[in-house]
């Protein structure tokens, strides 16, 4: 992808802050501000309607150690200590980042590389494109619901079929061990998250001149080389943007895990969110599920600035 | 006297109508105002929202909307029901009390009606009302239902819950009749485990099987989370340690081992289908069988919980119905579950349930439903070993939250999983002390 | 490409790829076989001979009837479209004006405004659904589609915009440049020239918004209660699971037609019009 060389607005006022520039402003600046502050009007009305408030409400309530119904009083920043010498946050801390990290990496390697096969194709690329969609479309609460029944200790179709091609000869207990639940509920998520991947690269790929290509290979350089030097670079910014996203939604996953294992066996699938709903709601201490469920804030957010930054930075390049 | 009226009374067998009669002089209010044909002083357009969760026998359902849309209409209101999934009714219920808004009467599972005591109406009048009128309560449905010295909620009904096995397979291996100690128990299940037909329980996190076994175990074996006081902890103790370590000898020896994933529902199918031979659960595999599975049906009974060193006991799922406080019409809710907990409407219900409900109240011990089948008979008696979640203390909000973070059940999760008994047993006892020393 | 031999194509392309579409489609394939299979054949354990993995003896129907019969899934599904559609188009229509402002304007702070935008995706849903909540009573939206046609776009126009400035960066600037030169204002060459060019963009980020809602669970519990209000995903399970005993049949069958139309809609027309466009623009 070849973004066109532009300044970004940094660079376009160096040292001047936003009161100064306003003041020095040429009138056409001045008329393209306006245009701005009009086009981001809608998007800043519906998030300052509906998502300021639950979300200040939100850091305040944890601050408070407040149940349901009673409001409580300001404790400080004492849920966030108490979470901290916490076992079970802990192990959820710990769960998260491994869902996270493997999943979002399975993905992003199974993604791109049906991105890559679809890309080769010739004919059935339209409909296996389609298909491929499902997963992503089908209500996850629903799609969980069926994997759930796929998993069953005693009715896996599953453990039929690895049994059958004898890569076991006693059952698999899926969701059992603490390590299978967890490669389980990666299976899931990977199952659902994959085609997000796979198409949005795909449209990626599909605006890269063949011409670039067939210039390296003129060049000499192999299937590989032409991969990791050409098309990875720049698939790079759709790539980052694909993660972000990705990142996020599972770094936040909740309703796959709810449905699968409610966290358990024994804790050993409690991802952020499900805990802090169990905190917040299932034991009705909404402070301290709110600060389970913020605690996830500044991990998140570090994730986000870096992308960022990156994406950023490649544009600027 | 209305049209109405008359009609209802022609449709219900004589027995019952009986019944009616004494409930009505019982309970005056309402059914008096019905009689005097009164006209409701309720202004057009008030509406009741009735949330509840979906009954595990449908057909109990029905006979509760009946009756619901016959007091909207004797009323002149509308009653406006709302079924939805068991585990999705506290998130609504949570919504419902910080928004201050939404359902007026929520039907609450267990314990629940402790941590959100602060929003709900206290209900002492009718609870009181209702437990006079009908022998009074057990100690299980009021406990759940009674919090912090006041009534938060009317106990509807308790979930019933024993031992479902296969009597062919049982004598198969030598038992003419359910072992009634916790040993006796273990050795059947190696045996029926060697046979290919393991025990089958629950230990993942699942609201009712995991809860109602691991409670009851450890109770069996003198085990309880805290003292009297409410306070202090006492779970790592020998009973415990006695009870955690039959359980991870069993589930090697006599258990299905693909327990700790299962939730409510596992065991059912995996009984019906014949892949275990004994399981604890509430009649609702019963009626299955009968409809589906005839062999299953024919082959299969009921039994009671063995007996430990310290006695048999019951960990039961509950039912109450709380009026919340943003309710704008608290009177007319309160009527309402007059209505239907009224004996005669609550008769009809309960025997709709056919032995998966208990009432809480003592008076309907020898209801011929109980009688009916004589494989369900066991049902009636287990709500007298019932004991709450926080026993030997009282039931309390921390009660509540620790059997909402499953730290018994996964105490026993954590043994099986390879953990010693001793260190699992640890482990539960440092997060019951967090809970009950904030 | 893959050049070169025939096994070469077969082996790194046709194979890996149909393997992938199996593992992709097998839990679909096993979805309808179960929405299909009668109750009697729904409780055999794996582990015996006559478990039926891929087919059914007694294919029957009675589980869609069911669907239909007892439940309001066709008004569930009329009501899903209506929310997603809607939610897509006032975040579409948000996300595009502030994705090209951020992408394509000089202004002060547009930086940190994308930042501040972006992090509004970050809010964790599963508790701050409550403070919304409060946020839905004020506005007396509760128990009506608006509930979540106006609180979806929270969390969809993070997405669209930031899906859709990746877009408009590719783009080429003298393609408006030109329009300007040749006359046009700033709106006209925003709306006439650069929109249609990144069509292709925006309809798919407009596919994935619709998906995103289409898909989403606890705000619709939350903030409906009538049972005709509901959507697919509250309505299937509010209804088909009780407690111990799953429907099975019916959820599957829900499931299915719960999400094979919008694949459908999207194979057969998104697509024709995407390439279409796609095709227009690079011709």
């Amino acid at each position: 992808m070849s973004t066109p060389p532009q300044e970004t607005p940094r660079a376009a006022a160096p040292r001047r802050g936003p009161l100064r520039r306003l003041r020095q402003a040429s009138r056409t600046e001045r008329r393209e501000w306006l245009f701005a502050g009009c086009l981001l009007l809608p998007a800043l009305t519906m998030l300052a309607l509906f998502v300021a408030y639950p979300f200040a409400r939100g850091i305040w309530l944890s601050g408070l150690d407040s149940t349901l119904g009673r409001e409580g009083d300001y404790v400080g920043l004492r849920n966030y200590v108490k979470l901290w010498y916490d076992s079970i946050f802990r192990r959820t801390a710990q769960n998260t980042f491994v869902y996270t990290a493997i999943a979002t990496l399975l993905k992003l390697a199974l993604g791109m590389a049906v991105a890559l096969m679809l890309n080769m194709l010739v004919s059935f690329k339209r409909l296996l494109r389609a298909s491929l969609l499902l997963p992503w479309i089908i209500p996850t609460v629903l799609s969980t619901l069926a994997w759930k029944w796929m998993f069953d200790p005693t009715f896996s179709i599953l453990n039929w079929i690895v049994f059958h091609l004898g890569f076991v000869n006693a059952r698999v207990d899926w969701l059992g061990g603490p390590v299978a639940a967890m490669v389980s509920v990666v299976l899931v998520n990977v199952w659902r998250g994959m085609p997000f991947f796979a198409i949005t690269l795909l449209a990626g790929l599909q605006t890269i001149s063949p011409d670039i290509q067939e210039a390296a290979a003129i060049d000499g350089a192999n299937a590989w080389q032409r991969f990791w030097r050409v098309t990875w670079p720049l698939l790079m910014p759709v790539t980052m943007v694909v993660m972000l996203f990705s990142v996020i939604q599972t770094f936040a996953d909740f309703q796959l895990v709810y449905i699968l294992t409610g966290g358990g066996p024994a804790n050993s699938t409690h991802l952020f969110a499900t805990y802090a709903y169990q905190i917040g709601i299932q034991t009705g201490k909404l402070g301290e599920g709110a600060a389970a469920s913020l605690a996830m804030f500044p991990f998140l957010f570090l994730v986000v600035i870096f992308q960022l930054w990156y994406i950023r930075r490649g544009e600027v390049r | 006297m209305s049209g109405q009226r008359a009609r209802q009374t022609a449709g219900i067998p004589r027995r019952t109508f009986l019944k009616a009669a004494a409930g009505t002089a019982a309970l005056t209010g309402i059914p008096g105002i019905l009689a005097a044909g009164q006209a409701p002083a309720y202004a057009k357009g008030t509406k009741l929202h009735y949330l509840m969760q979906l009954h595990f026998v449908p057909a109990t359902d029905k006979v509760f909307m009946d009756q619901a849309a016959e007091f909207g209409k004797q009323m002149g209101v509308e009653i406006q029901v709302e079924r939805i999934g068991q585990n999705d009714v506290p998130t609504r219920a949570a919504a419902a009390v910080e928004m201050k808004s939404g359902p007026d009467l929520i039907q609450i599972q267990n314990n629940f009606p402790h941590l959100l005591a602060d929003g709900a109406v206290d209900v002492g009048d009718i609870a009181e009302a209702i437990g006079k009128a009908q022998g009074g309560y057990y100690d299980l449905p009021k406990a759940n239902a009674f919090s912090a010295g006041r009534w938060v909620a009317v106990p509807h009904d308790v979930l019933s819950w024993a031992w479902n096995y296969r009597e062919s397979w049982l004598r198969e291996v030598g038992y003419e009749k359910f072992p009634d100690t916790w040993e006796g128990f273990r050795e059947m299940g190696k045996k029926l485990k060697a046979k290919g037909r393991p025990v089958g329980c629950a230990f993942g996190h699942s609201t009712n099987d995991p809860n109602n076994y691991c409670y009851a175990l450890t109770w069996g074996f003198g085990g309880y989370e805290v003292e009297k006081d409410g306070k202090t902890v006492v779970l790592d103790k020998k009973g415990t340690l006695e009870a955690l370590t039959l359980n991870t000898a069993m589930w090697k020896e006599a258990m299905d081992e693909g327990g700790l994933s299962w939730d409510d529902a596992s065991n059912n199918r995996a009984f019906l289908s014949g892949s275990i031979s004994v399981t604890g659960n509430s009649p609702s595999i019963y009626p299955v069988a009968r409809d589906k599975f005839p062999d299953v049906y024919q082959d299969m009974n009921h039994a009671p919980m063995p007996k430990g060193p310290a006695g048999r006991f019951y960990q039961l799922p509950t039912v109450s119905v709380m009026v919340m406080k943003h309710c704008k019409e608290p009177k007319l809710a309160k009527e309402f579950i007059r209505y239907f907990m009224a004996k005669e409407r609550y008769e009809k219900w309960f025997e709709t349930a056919d032995t998966f409900a208990i009432p809480p109240t003592k008076i309907w011990y020898d209801h011929p439903v109980w009688v009916k089948d004589r494989k369900n008979v066991v049902f009636r008696d287990v709500i007298k070993d019932a004991r709450w979640p926080g026993y030997a203390g009282p039931a309390s909000r921390k009660a509540s939250e620790a059997m909402a973070k499953y730290i018994l059940v996964d105490m026993y999760a954590k043994a099986i999983q390879g953990a010693s008994p001793a260190e699992a047993l640890k482990w539960a006892a440092g997060e019951l002390r967090k809970i009950y020393g904030a | 490409m893959v050049a070169g031999a025939w096994w070469k194509r077969w082996l790194c392309l046709y194979l890996p790829l149909a393997a992938v579409v199996v593992l992709t489609l097998f839990p679909f394939y096993y979805m309808a076989v179960t929405a299909v299979r009668p109750d009697r054949e729904m409780y055999i354990p794996w582990n015996r001979p006559n478990f039926a993995p891929f087919w059914t003896a007694h294919p029957t129907l009675e589980h869609f009837a069911l669907l239909f019969r007892e439940t309001l899934f066709a008004r569930w599904l009329v009501n899903t479209l209506l929310i997603a559609l809607g939610s897509t188009a006032i975040s579409l229509f948000c996300g595009l004006l502030a994705a090209y402002a951020l992408a394509r304007l000089r202004f002060p702070g547009g930086g940190a405004m994308g930042t501040g935008i972006f992090v509004t995706y970050l809010v964790p849903q599963t508790l701050l659904f409550i403070p919304l909540g409060e946020v839905i009573r004020t506005f007396r939206l509760a128990d009506s589609p608006w509930a979540l046609i106006l609180t979806y776009p929270t969390f969809l126009i993070p997405f669209c915009t930031w899906l859709m400035m990746g877009y408009f960066r590719t783009i080429p600037r003298e393609l408006e440049e030109c329009a300007q030169i040749d006359g046009a204002t700033r709106l006209q060459a925003m709306v006439r020239i650069v929109f249609p060019v990144a069509m292709p963009g925006i309809l798919s980020a407009g596919i994935f918004a619709f998906t995103l809602s289409w898909n989403e669970f606890l705000y619709a519990l939350v903030f409906l209660s009538s049972a005709g209000q509901k959507t697919i995903p509250v309505g299937v399970v509010s209804e088909l699971v009780r407690g111990d005993t799953f429907f099975w049949g019916p959820l599957m069958a829900g499931a299915l037609l719960g999400s094979i139309p919008v694949a459908f809609v999207y194979s057969f027309f998104v697509e024709q019009y995407v390439s279409a466009m796609t095709g227009a623009v690079k011709g």
